[in-house]
């Protein structure tokens, strides 16, 4: 039996008895994430932040490459969570390919979810025929290859001591990058999921709350993807954000945070 | 110049100079890029050397956003990667970037940098170093380029290996093209593949041999036709020159609209065609259909502008198709001796069950079930009669299809002078092979539209017409029929089918000689017997003859009632030894020669005294028993006398006794020195008569006295005097389903 809690790196925090909150960290790097947003919903939720199998401190030897060939992979592991948590009516807050990865969790399991935050969500990155989605193929292209270029101080002798002894944080604060860094076969096939998946089709199943937050001058989810999702996820709020960029939550978590209030209490 | 004045007060002067150096000259003309940008990456500082790196004036460089100078591969990893990392621990190492320089070409750097925080830990400002790295940077892409190659080549190899080892666990030819089909999908990630062989493996001498399919798996059901028909029946010619690639292009919805409109349908890219081969024979090939993207991701190449696989793949699929080639030799070996086994075993159960088939038509039928069983899927027996053909039996496989197969039998009869098969065959006394059925031949053979949908409708492919003869006269054809799901014929099947139709030659041969003789024989006697009896005033007479029920044999039973001059009547029952149709001519010959007897009247006694006597001069061959009898109806007066015969039973007054005449010795016998001798007696009025043959009353378990007991016992019981209804009696009551002998009965009742 896996333990979905030890795989995923679960933590728990806040209020036993509130309302879940479930926070989704997107490609790149790990729960750490939200570092400056989940403390805010901890007087008044239960928050509950995870790493995706193969990033940040999960357990590397779950990382399937058939089962995360696709995003539903990473979509049951967040219905498994809740499961072993025994969550309901959760808020699943996604940021970047979460917010998608959370639209396929609702999907396989609606009677978990109350609410979706999505943080930067796109559907799709690569454009098609009267949809743009700000990258081109070559555009893919160049991402693998800046991700081939950086290994981001990750070697497989000083792994071990990244992943296995989170009870020893003193070893990994020594490593360089540590937050973002991962075996670089899962990271590249992390960014091929992330950036060739084509969720456009799942939008429109959605049928809780949603919140879609849209970043100023975001190159990864631009202004018309945001508009895009917002359309199409029936009955959901579209809330610009001031901050630039694709990562509110480190650049302007207080913006952030309220948004997701004014939305929760709305 | 000395080596003193290299490190003299002088020099020593020059360097203080040197490294006194101007701050701000330092910063504009250090070896590396610097730059300071505000938390939203809009550069505020710049230094010299980045803006002649990257040929941007600093006008340009200030004000702009640091991400926006960057690849879009780079931009990206800024915000998913470096941002982030930034804002978490402060300073970031090692970060390889590509800059955009202004005429477009990029600057491949590493990129250090720290972020200068407020008092409340909020970002105020980051500074950014930036080396370049363009050859540290290629030899890096280098040495991932051949780790990669490495990793590929060794699953590669990994594919190899377990390609040969399931090859080599694979023993039947559907066991190959799966793991072929399975294994070729697996090693390109492909969308569906499959295997087509051909029919007849060839060493190049037929030029466009025809392709069966023997495996597929995840491609669509049309598309392998579609495809052949896009080769124009040249794919296993075309595809012996090496691994090919049919991309879905341009190119190809112009040429081949189907087959691009069906690989679209099925979200195919491309389909890559590789040999299967063994030695420089051609074996088949085998079809991978590839997708767009692996599973369900987007495709990385843009759409319409495949490239075919890489040519290590290439090299994989070579191989896979030659050692598919060498494992299918394998297997084809292997199946035919297993199915040589088969065959024997085939014709043995075959010959055994022949032998049990008492007539022609069991025969075909049973051959018709075995046939159906184990060697095709159709199986018709045509016979030769005086009237022309027959078609005894058409048998289906498959019971549910057995109405289509009845339907043949009863309406669709091969006509004189068709092409069909199984009427040429039977022309030509010899073997016809169609190996397989094109849709002109099966318009050909069939004589109407009805006919010819049967014959699609049960998807034959292949077809063998053996004639069977018995001593060089056809007797009939065995024609057999294979469809798509068991394959064409092999030149073994066709020799089983004729091992099998020389069997039924001699079987059927032989139960229809029986079967003539046997209808001979009967025909014989039951001409040779006198018929209805005739009225005699008086009495009331009724006759049954009844044939044995097996066997050829006939016997040479009789009755006879002749109204004599004066009156009386004479009757006779016998029976003359043996069973055939000498038997049945013996008996014809007494019977006349008695009849001529009668002219003069002799008494019973004295008939057989002259028959005995004449017996040689007849040439009579047979011995024979007889009873002899004269009645007169009207005083009831009897004159009996045996030859050997069993006695006649009397019932009268509701009981029955068997009359005491002393038999005489055979008619036929060697001479006995006595006369016979008679007996006389009256049969009363309302009296009745039974005469019979030794049939009635013999068993193959009981002795003959048992036999005439039962015999009594049943008139006595049977409570009629009527010789009809007394003769049904007697017969459903002394006589079972199976009579190893004739019998002979003749009853007659004196009215009152």
């Amino acid at each position: 039996m896996v333990d979905v809690l030890e795989r995923n790196r679960v933590r728990v925090a806040g209020v036993p008895a509130g309302r879940p909150m479930l926070f989704a960290h997107g490609f790149g790097c790990d729960q750490e994430m939200w570092r400056f947003v989940a403390p805010d919903f901890e007087v008044d939720h239960k928050v509950v932040l995870f790493d995706h199998v193969g990033s940040g401190k999960s357990d590397l030897s779950a990382y399937d490459p058939e089962k995360y060939g696709s995003l539903q992979g990473y979509a049951d592991d967040v219905v498994e969570i809740c499961r072993a948590l025994d969550l309901s009516d959760v808020v699943f807050v996604g940021h970047s390919v979460s917010a998608m990865i959370g639209v396929l969790a609702y999907q396989r399991a609606p009677e978990l979810f109350g609410a979706l935050v999505m943080v930067g969500p796109s559907p799709r990155y690569v454009d098609d025929e009267g949809y743009v989605g700000g990258f081109t193929r070559s555009d893919i292209l160049g991402l693998l290859d800046a991700l081939d270029s950086n290994h981001l101080g990750w070697s497989t002798q000083m792994a071990p001591v990244i992943m296995g002894n989170p009870d020893r944080p003193e070893l990994a604060a020594e490593l360089t990058n540590s937050f973002c860094s991962t075996d670089p076969d899962i990271a590249r096939q992390f960014a091929r999921v992330t950036f060739l998946s084509d969720n456009r089709a799942d939008l429109p199943t959605v049928a809780v709350p949603t919140l879609v937050l849209q970043c100023s001058a975001d190159v990864i989810a631009p202004d018309p993807v945001g508009t895009y999702v917002h359309e199409h996820v029936p009955g959901s709020v579209l809330t610009h954000l001031a901050a630039t960029g694709h990562c509110p939550n480190l650049s302007a978590p207080e913006e952030t945070t309220a948004a997701i209030r004014a939305f929760l209490s709305g | 110049m000395d080596a003193a004045s290299d490190h003299g007060p002088d020099a020593q002067g020059q360097l203080d100079r040197l490294l006194d150096e101007d701050p701000a000259d330092l910063y504009e003309n250090a070896p590396m890029g610097y730059l300071s940008t505000l938390p939203d990456g809009r550069i505020v500082k710049v230094n010299r050397t980045f803006c002649v790196w990257t040929g941007r004036p600093v006008e340009d460089v200030v004000g702009s956003r640091f991400q926006d100078l960057l690849s879009v591969g780079g931009r990206v990893f800024h915000e998913t990667h470096l941002r982030p990392l930034l804002r978490m621990q402060g300073a970031v190492r090692e970060i390889a970037l590509d800059v955009v320089r202004i005429d477009g070409s990029l600057l491949p750097c590493l990129l250090n940098a720290v972020e200068v925080r407020d008092e409340d830990g909020a970002q105020v400002l980051v500074r950014a170093t930036l080396f370049e790295a363009t050859a540290r940077r290629r030899y890096e892409r280098e040495l991932l380029a051949a780790q990669r190659a490495a990793e590929e080549s060794e699953a590669r190899s990994r594919t190899l290996q377990q390609v040969v080892s399931d090859l080599a666990a694979a023993t039947t030819v559907g066991d190959v093209a799966k793991v072929i089909v399975e294994r070729g999908r697996k090693a390109l990630r492909a969308r569906g593949a499959a295997v087509l062989l051909v029919d007849e493996p060839s060493d190049g001498a037929i030029e466009t041999p025809e392709l069966h399919t023997e495996g597929v798996d995840g491609l669509p059901p049309g598309l392998i036709d579609v495809l052949r028909e896009a080769a124009l029946g040249q794919l296993a010619l075309e595809l012996a020159q090496g691994v090919r690639s049919v991309p879905l292009n341009e190119q190809l919805r112009l040429r081949q609209p189907r087959l691009a409109a069906t690989m679209a349908d099925a979200g195919l890219s491309e389909l890559v065609v590789v040999p299967v081969t063994a030695d420089s024979r051609r074996l088949g090939v085998l079809v991978v259909g590839l997708g767009d993207g692996h599973g369900d991701l987007i495709s990385l190449e843009e759409p319409g502008q495949t490239q075919g696989p890489p040519p290590a793949e290439v090299d994989l699929l070579w191989t896979l198709g030659r050692q598919a080639g060498q494992a299918l030799e394998r297997a084809r070996l292997h199946e035919e001796t297993a199915r040589q086994a088969e065959r024997a075993a085939f014709l043995l159960e075959a010959a055994r069950m022949l032998a049990e088939a008492v007539d022609a038509e069991e025969t075909v039928q049973r051959v018709a079930h075995l046939v159906v069983g184990r060697l095709a899927d159709v199986c018709a027996v045509d016979l030769v009669d005086e009237h022309g053909m027959v078609r005894p039996t058409v048998r289906h496989r498959d019971p549910a299809r057995q109405d289509l197969a009845d339907e043949l039998r009863e309406r669709h009869l091969p006509q004189r002078g068709s092409p069909h098969p199984s009427v040429q065959a039977l022309r030509e006394g010899r073997t016809v092979w169609a190996r397989s059925l094109s849709e002109e031949f099966l318009a050909a053979i069939t004589h109407d539209a009805r006919h010819l949908e049967v014959v699609r409708e049960l998807g034959l492919v292949s077809m063998i017409s053996v004639p069977f003869l018995s001593e060089g006269r056809p007797l009939g054809v065995l024609t057999l029929a294979a469809d798509a799901q068991r394959g064409r014929f092999t030149e073994a099947d066709v020799e089983v089918a004729e091992q099998l139709a020389l069997q039924m030659g001699l079987v059927v041969g032989k139960a229809q000689r029986y079967e003539l003789d046997m209808r001979t024989s009967h025909t014989l006697q039951a001409n040779l017997l006198p018929g209805v009896p005739p009225e005699v005033p008086g009495l009331r007479t009724a006759v049954r003859y009844l044939a044995a029920t097996h066997g050829v044999e006939v016997g040479g039973d009789f009755y006879d009632v002749v109204p004599l001059p004066g009156g009386q009547v004479a009757l006779a029952v016998g029976d003359v030894v043996g069973h055939d149709i000498t038997a049945a001519a013996t008996m014809g010959q007494l019977t006349s020669v008695y009849r001529a007897l009668l002219v003069d009247g002799p008494s019973p006694s004295a008939t057989i005294d002259r028959l005995q006597a004449s017996w040689p001069m007849l040439g009579l061959q047979r011995m024979a028993t007889a009873l002899f009898v004269t009645l007169d109806p009207a005083s009831g007066q009897l004159a009996i006398a045996s030859a050997g015969h069993l006695p006649p039973l009397l019932f009268s007054a509701g009981s029955a006794e068997f009359l005491p005449v002393r038999p005489s010795r055979m008619l036929g016998a060697p001479q006995a020195p006595a006369p016979a001798t008679q007996w006389a007696g009256v049969l009363p009025a309302g009296g009745t008569l039974v005469l019979f043959t030794d049939g009635l009353v013999e068993s193959r378990t009981a002795d003959i006295d048992e036999g005439l007991e039962l015999l009594r016992a049943a008139v006595s019981r049977a409570g009629t005097s009527d010789p009809d209804e007394l003769c049904d009696r007697l017969l459903t009551e002394l006589t079972g389903a199976h009579r190893a002998d004739d019998i002979a009965l003749l009853v007659l009742t004196r009215l009152p």
